[in-house]
């Protein structure tokens, strides 16, 4: 996607991008720089040296079966918690933006999820899903041992879902209520006019619009599942990454091997690799998905 | 000729603040920094320790600052000291003791008391708990801190209601006394978790079974585990039978309810757990309800061993300065002090981890009568037997990520999916690829 | 609207009630935690009914945290890290959509993959770029053979020092160093009508006026929405603001006093009761001025016809 109108490239454009480059060079590539190169290399943590190893901790990555569980445990994830977390927070934005009587009142809330602590929220969630003391116990009831996220790991999986969804819907709500209230007033009047109900209003008019803050949310919830400091810090409370591994995302187990397990060398390794794979799943939606994006 | 640029943007304000801060009387103090991992309620006791220490003399200012837990402690530590920014004293829990140990980047206990003219009885320190941070030779490198161990609590009025008043001594015995339980209408007579401190490291110790070669790791780091091959794989089958029979239920804290809230509030009537619990049960129990604690179970006719420590110890780092070093061992002479050690076992669950501190106590009467009575008892599973070469403790690299795998298979197992031995057997493999890595991380590097 | 869709209506309720539910549950729950002594919180079954402990709880935390100081400096950081981010990112959006030039789509990517490795996989190395945040030029001064040179030339021996450990810059720089904002911005530029630029080019208007006078007013509720989110989460940041503040009694944050407080998962109390009071307190400052922001969330007031 390119503007057609644009300003000639002075000085003045790199001036205007330089604080943000030099900021991102000294904090996150001068480090991320040094901690690559442990990829290749075993790293003693505490210093006091490293030996050259070449390929080695990407191949022994690789040819781990458990990793391969973990890849897919991340993929399932970032889906379904990006689709949870976007689909609740559209909703809830499109009706909001109705401005109905009180719908200022309900919208405050809406972003509370988002400034609420994680060890909070994932304590919050243990309780209100535990199998047998819970307000899900009752399920339980009907039909013992049904729900049980500490045996069972697809309910483990859904359970860190729900967590993750839930914190995101206040991020997602203010960002696509913002973009619809850029809507011109104007355009949704005339579309009434035209007899265009409100449901229809919101097909033809408000979704198409939102398209380029809609692949926004996009692109930042699926880089956020996939390698946020949210999706560890939930798995860390809520699960540890069990049961038997279900819900050890990648970047949960990149936290727990480096800086639970001191393994610093196959952390890295780890980390290219999942940054690689977010690049690409990135790279897709660029290419494919903003197609799709109504810029005008 | 030296040309330094320093842009210090915030010293103006930073200065301003800090006079306010710091009372000049405070600031001629020598100050070290000791970073811990406590939280909660335990972290708000080590600030207190602080205190005690800073009002107790005028020479030094113990700076004293929460990590946030005890993985960040250890992090944030290993960060500054590449940077030449490390704390004085650092709290490491076990599962970091030994990439510290290799690193040299510590000043080892001994040689910091001698070196401040601190004479200090080493071998006053319960052999349990020093040798776990001490040479395979006993020579001990790090202060232990907060120590405990794996005990067996128990609830007297359910027994009462089976006609009995004593702890099982037998994992034989828990089984019978469970079952009457369960009979008698209790859902949970036993609860377990997944934690490997109970169920495999303080089990191994207390049969004297090993949990890897070389004396558990202490005589080289190309050890390998051998957890799939001893009495361990038949105890787990045998919660397993149990937990399929409904008689031992599973306990988590993903599932809203962790051993010890289970047993405090009554619904469950056994737990191993760690003595520092002790206290918190105590707290957070009925009032009314009877409950005590006894030495973990053995199988029938198995030669009883002196159970491990668990907790975390206090090190020296390296490369701070003559006053700093003063200042962090005047502190850590004043936390070995039978009043300190006592003061510490009252605010907190943690024993004494030394003879003469417990003696004093015991002298004193602390475990006479409630809440601290029975506490004793962990003791003497500490000491219940002079330390053998495989009840010394655990010494294996990356052991963080070998509990983890054998917790994955425990829940692999306990799920349903895979079978004892196959579960235990890829753990075990899995675990002994993660030691020949940290093995060749450390190549040329031996252990003390 | 001026139409009458009663139906409609009724389901916009419904759901809308549906949606406080869903986030005020788990909140209701911290709350009401909050709110019961230490052996009520540990109960099985938990229960949700509220206790009478809630100001003995508050005040518990609010001692334990000193958080009169941890607030304000929470604000810093935030307040900081959301005027930085704004600011810093709409500029770097503005000179990637609004100039050709060849790098412009490098740059763009080179912003956008930070975000793509947390903080705890560099965080050993990023310590060490705190501890003297110059360490990156001096170490290409090295190399290059400039400090040599010019240790020869004037006999001067170059070694650069700033230690941002701390100190407010130090909370607040790095954390202003990511893409969100670019992105975004990048996003909503994207939509606004080319003849906007090609008007005021026309009007020989430059292309700082242009960003100035048209291009920023546009982007207003972006920008709300943008410094509110920043805002909210500078105020979470934890790791951070625990690695570079040892001095915490002057820098340290409410998020670390907040950690602090839960309780140790090997012993010790579980006094999960005052946490969450603490965790209460926390929240509060976010959640005003999520309150506050959104009053200037209003619709229609930018005429941006299309």
């Amino acid at each position: 996607m390119e503007k057609r109108a644009v300003f000639r490239a002075g000085s003045l454009a790199y001036l205007l991008i330089l604080p943000q480059l030099l900021l991102v060079f000294v904090f996150f590539y001068w480090p991320t720089g040094a901690a690559l190169y442990w990829a290749f290399t075993l790293e003693m943590p505490w210093g006091g040296g490293n030996q050259w190893v070449g390929l080695e901790n990407f191949t022994a990555v690789l040819k781990d079966g458990k990793y391969w569980s973990s890849v897919v445990a991340s993929c399932v994830f970032a889906f379904a918690a990006t689709a949870l977390a976007l689909a609740q927070a559209l909703v809830l934005a499109l009706f909001v933006d109705r401005q109905l009587r009180g719908s200022r009142g309900f919208r405050s809330f809406y972003v509370w999820p988002y400034a609420v602590a994680a060890p909070a929220v994932s304590l919050a969630f243990r309780f209100i899903f535990a199998p047998e003391t819970g307000l899900v116990a009752f399920v339980n009831q009907w039909w013992p041992g049904l729900w049980n996220p500490s045996i069972n790991g697809a309910q483990a999986m859904a359970l860190v879902v729900l967590c993750f969804a839930w914190k995101w819907i206040g991020y997602n709500f203010i960002f696509l209520l913002a973009a619809l209230q850029s809507i011109p007033r104007a355009l949704m009047e005339a579309s009434a006019m035209d007899g265009a109900g409100p449901l229809r209003r919101m097909l033809d008019i408000q979704l198409p619009l939102l398209t380029p803050t809609f692949f926004f949310l996009l692109v930042i919830n699926l880089t956020e599942s996939f390698v946020g400091p949210d999706s560890f810090g939930i798995v860390d409370i809520l699960t540890e990454g069990g049961p038997a591994n279900a819900t050890n995302l990648l970047v949960y187990k990149i936290y727990s091997d480096g800086f639970k397990g001191l393994d610093y060398s196959g952390a890295a390794a780890q980390s290219i690799i999942l940054m690689l794979l977010v690049m690409v799943l990135t790279f897709i939606q660029f290419r494919w998905v903003e197609r799709r994006v109504h810029y005008k | 000729m030296s040309f330094v640029s320093k842009l210090q943007m915030s010293a103006a304000a930073g200065a301003l603040v800090a006079a306010f801060a710091v009372s000049p009387a405070a600031a001629e103090r020598a100050r070290f920094e000791f970073w811990y991992g406590l939280t909660g309620d335990l972290g708000e006791r080590v600030q207190e320790t602080c205190k005690r220490f800073n009002d107790s003399q005028q020479e030094f200012e113990a700076v004293c600052v929460g990590q946030g837990g005890y993985p960040n402690a250890v992090q944030n530590a290993i960060a500054a000291y590449r940077a030449g920014k490390q704390p004085t004293i650092v709290q490491v829990y076990d599962g970091g003791t030994l990439d510290l140990m290799l690193s040299g980047a510590y000043v080892p206990a001994r040689k910091l008391m001698a070196d401040n003219g601190y004479e200090v009885k080493w071998d006053d320190y319960f052999s349990g708990i020093a040798n776990y941070y001490a040479t395979a030779k006993g020579e001990l490198l790090s202060f232990p801190y907060n120590s405990s161990t794996a005990m067996l609590y128990w609830n007297r009025d359910a027994f009462a209601k089976i006609g009995r008043d004593k702890a099982p001594a037998t994992w034989e015995e828990v089984e019978e006394v469970a079952r009457e339980l369960k009979k008698a209408g209790y859902e949970c007579p036993l609860g377990f978790n997944f934690d490997t401190w109970q169920i495999l490291e303080q089990f191994s110790a207390i049969h004297g079974e090993p949990i890897a070669t070389k004396n558990n790791g202490y005589d080289g780091l190309d050890a390998e585990v051998v957890f799939n091959k001893t009495k361990f794989v038949d105890h787990v089958k045998f919660f397993k039978r149990m937990a399929d029979e409904g008689v031992f239920t599973v306990r988590t804290k993903e599932a809203g309810m962790d051993i010890v809230p289970s047993f405090a509030s009554g619904a469950c009537q056994m737990i191993q757990t760690s003595i520092a619990d002790h206290g918190t049960i105590g707290k957070t129990a009925a009032a009314d309800m009877k409950w005590d604690v006894a030495m973990l179970p053995v199988w029938n006719g198995t030669e009883r061993k002196n159970s491990l420590v668990g907790g975390a110890s206090l090190w020296v780092l390296a490369g701070k300065s003559e006053p700093e070093y003063k200042g962090a061992a005047a502190f850590l002479k004043f936390i070995g002090t039978p009043e300190s050690a006592e003061w510490w076992s009252t605010v907190t669950g943690y024993i004494p981890v030394t003879n003469s501190g417990f003696e004093a106590m015991k002298a004193k009467g602390f475990y006479d009568k409630a809440p601290y009575k029975g506490r004793e008892l962990a003791i003497e599973s500490l000491t219940f037997t002079p330390t053998t070469p495989i009840t010394r403790g655990i010494r294996l690299g990356g052991f963080m990520q070998i509990r983890k795998e054998v917790t994955d298979a425990l829940q692999g197992i306990f799920a349903g999916k895979v079978g004892v031995e196959e579960a235990l057997n890829e753990a075990a493999e899995r675990s002994n690829a993660v030691l020949r890595r940290f093995e060749k991380t450390y190549a040329g590097k031996s252990l003390l | 609207m001026i139409e009458r869709t009663p139906i409609f209506n009724a389901v916009t309720y419904a759901i809308m009630i549906g949606g406080l539910l869903v986030v005020l549950l788990p909140v209701w729950m911290a709350f009401t935690a909050a709110t019961q002594t230490v052996e009520a919180v540990n109960r099985i079954p938990f229960s949700f009914a509220l206790g009478d402990e809630l100001l003995t709880n508050l005040g518990a935390a609010w001692q334990r945290g000193d958080f009169g100081t941890k607030l304000a400096n929470s604000f810093i950081l935030a307040a900081g890290v959301t005027l930085g981010k704004v600011m810093i990112a709409a500029l770097s959006a503005f000179s990637i959509v609004y100039f050709n030039y060849r790098l412009r789509m490098i740059f763009f990517w080179v912003i956008f993959v930070t975000l793509m490795l947390p903080l705890e996989v560099r965080i050993v190395p990023t310590y060490a770029v705190a501890a003297n945040a110059l360490a990156p030029l001096q170490a290409i001064l090295d190399v290059t053979g400039i400090s040599a040179l010019i240790a020869v030339l004037s006999g001067v021996e170059v070694s650069l020092q700033w230690n941002l450990l701390n100190s407010y810059v130090g909370l607040i720089l790095p954390l202003v160093a990511t893409a969100t904002g670019t992105f975004l911005y990048r996003q909503f530029f994207m939509t606004v009508p080319d003849e906007l630029a090609e008007a005021a080019k026309m009007d020989g208007a430059g292309a700082f006026r242009f960003f100035v006078e048209i291009l920023m007013p546009l982007s207003r509720t972006n920008m709300l929405a943008l410094a509110t989110i920043m805002f909210v989460y500078a105020w979470n940041q934890y790791l951070w603001p625990l690695l570079v503040t040892t001095d915490r009694g002057t820098y340290g944050t409410a998020i670390i006093e907040l950690k602090q407080m839960v309780p140790n998962p090997y012993g010790g109390l579980p006094d999960w009761n005052v946490a969450m009071a603490a965790a209460l307190i926390v929240m509060l400052p976010p959640v005003v001025v999520v309150a506050l922001m959104q009053r200037w969330f209003v619709r229609g007031l930018i005429a941006t016809e299309k």
